[in-house]
């Protein structure tokens, strides 16, 4: 039935997205790559939920629900200290993740390190928003949370991105270029 | 524009995601605030940086070529073609087992979400009809191109007599008819064959005036609506609007 190859053509055509998302969730390329077959499936499944045009934000919230159940049973500790207490513990203390010498001069990969040091919660905004170029509407809808919330998720993964110890060349080249 | 209402935009400005108006009264605070312009830039600057500098992960080959045969494996049991070869990879043929069990799932599920929703919504209840039957093959209860076949049927097991008229001339066949349950009532729904498309079209007595657009577009599927006289029409197909539309409001006019 055309309709079904249809539906099947969306979900390759939304793969790279998917698997975009799936690569910087789950900060390993295997693991995206379970996670992003699983969420082939349950698209399938799931394919009547599908509404309006638009496919990618729909596949991308099915990518993301995957990763989350994924990493709920290999994974627990990451989902369960991404709660309010343990946010502002990483806030507080930015200088977890790789050593800084082990980047240092390497400043491209040093954003990335940065990024893939975010807890999960501001992870996904900016690479929802920043990767995929969705609108704050289109992720309130993936990540299922208010506009609002999105706004201020957005706003901290920020703020803890410019503060990154790995990464003063930020706050330095926007200074430089207004004062 | 104080600089309280411009730090909380400064973002939303940056992501493009503000009217034309804010926008306009921010930049001008920008212009003569050098604090918040610098917070504006700042956004500015992460973002650039972020784009040039993340790397977008492209899916592997591999994964792209074993989930379009394990999507490809789960198409029969939609599309009720013959089953595809055995395949030389065991990934395969788990995977066309999984896609058809899948299907089948996805089948009850769809159709249970699709109930509860179409409750009140006359267009999405005929699409569930309309899916349901081509998906389960029981598009036609009576199959015949004649329309003195069909409508007598149809007349037998309703309280009315839908008219059935060949439309062949305009392209659309007659192919049979089949009873349905919506909005609480039977009704008859007569099936077309326009190309290679199916069209269903669903007749019953005419009700009080719909509020409903003429033309809608469900999950893909075009549902056109058309009152006569005596009766309303409905007619649902994946077939373009531009047919689709003359077609049953043609029915409705000659009935």
């Amino acid at each position: 039935m055309p309709a079904h190859a249809r539906f099947r053509d969306l979900i390759v055509q939304h793969l790279d997205a998917g698997y975009n998302l799936a690569r910087w969730l789950a900060r390993d390329a295997d693991d995206a790559q379970d996670v992003v077959q699983d969420a082939c499936m349950r698209a399938l499944k799931y394919a009547d939920s599908l509404q309006g045009n638009d496919a990618r934000a729909w596949f991308l919230t099915i990518v993301r629900h995957a990763f989350y159940d994924w990493c709920k049973r290999n994974r627990p500790s990451e989902i369960a200290h991404d709660d309010g207490a343990a946010l502002d513990a990483a806030i507080a203390n930015p200088a977890m993740g790789p050593e800084p010498s082990a980047i240092r001069g390497a400043e491209t990969r040093a954003l990335s390190e940065a990024l893939s040091q975010l807890p999960l919660q501001y992870r996904e905004v900016i690479v929802l928003r920043e990767l995929e170029e969705l609108s704050y509407k289109q992720i309130a809808r993936v990540v299922d949370v208010p506009v609002g919330t999105v706004m201020s998720r957005l706003s901290r993964a920020r703020a803890l991105l410019q503060r990154s110890p790995m990464l003063h060349a930020i706050r330095g080249q926007s200074s430089g270029g207004e004062s | 524009m104080n600089c309280n209402e411009a730090v909380a935009l400064v973002a939303a400005h940056a992501d493009g995601e503000i009217d034309r108006l804010r926008g306009h009264s921010l930049t001008k605070h920008l212009r003569g605030c050098a604090q918040c312009a610098e917070k504006h830039e700042a956004v500015l600057a992460l973002r650039r940086r972020l784009h040039a500098e993340i790397e977008y992960h492209l899916a592997p080959p591999a994964l792209k070529q074993r989930l379009v045969a394990a999507l490809a494996a789960a198409e029969p049991s939609f599309a009720l073609k013959t089953p595809s070869p055995i395949s030389r990879w065991r990934w395969m043929g788990a995977g066309a087992l999984a896609g058809c069990a899948v299907t089948v799932f996805a089948w009850m599920i769809s159709t249970a979400l699709l109930d509860t929703r179409a409750r009140d919504d006359l267009a999405a209840e005929a699409t569930v009809a309309h899916v349901r039957a081509t998906l389960g093959n029981h598009l036609v209860e009576v199959a015949s191109s004649d329309q003195h076949t069909v409508k007598p049927w149809l007349s037998a097991r309703l309280d009315y007599s839908p008219p059935v008229r060949d439309m062949a001339a305009s392209g659309f066949t007659l192919v049979g008819g089949r009873l349905d349950y919506l909005s609480g009532q039977h009704v008859a729904t007569l099936v077309y064959r326009y190309r290679d498309h199916m069209v269903d079209v669903f007749v019953r007595p005419r009700t009080v005036a719909s509020t409903q657009p003429a033309l809608r577009t469900l999950r893909g599927f075009n549902v056109a609506r058309a009152s006569g006289a005596a009766f309303d029409w409905i007619a649902v197909s994946d077939v373009s609007a531009d047919a689709l539309s003359p077609f049953v409001e043609a029915l409705a006019r000659e009935q």
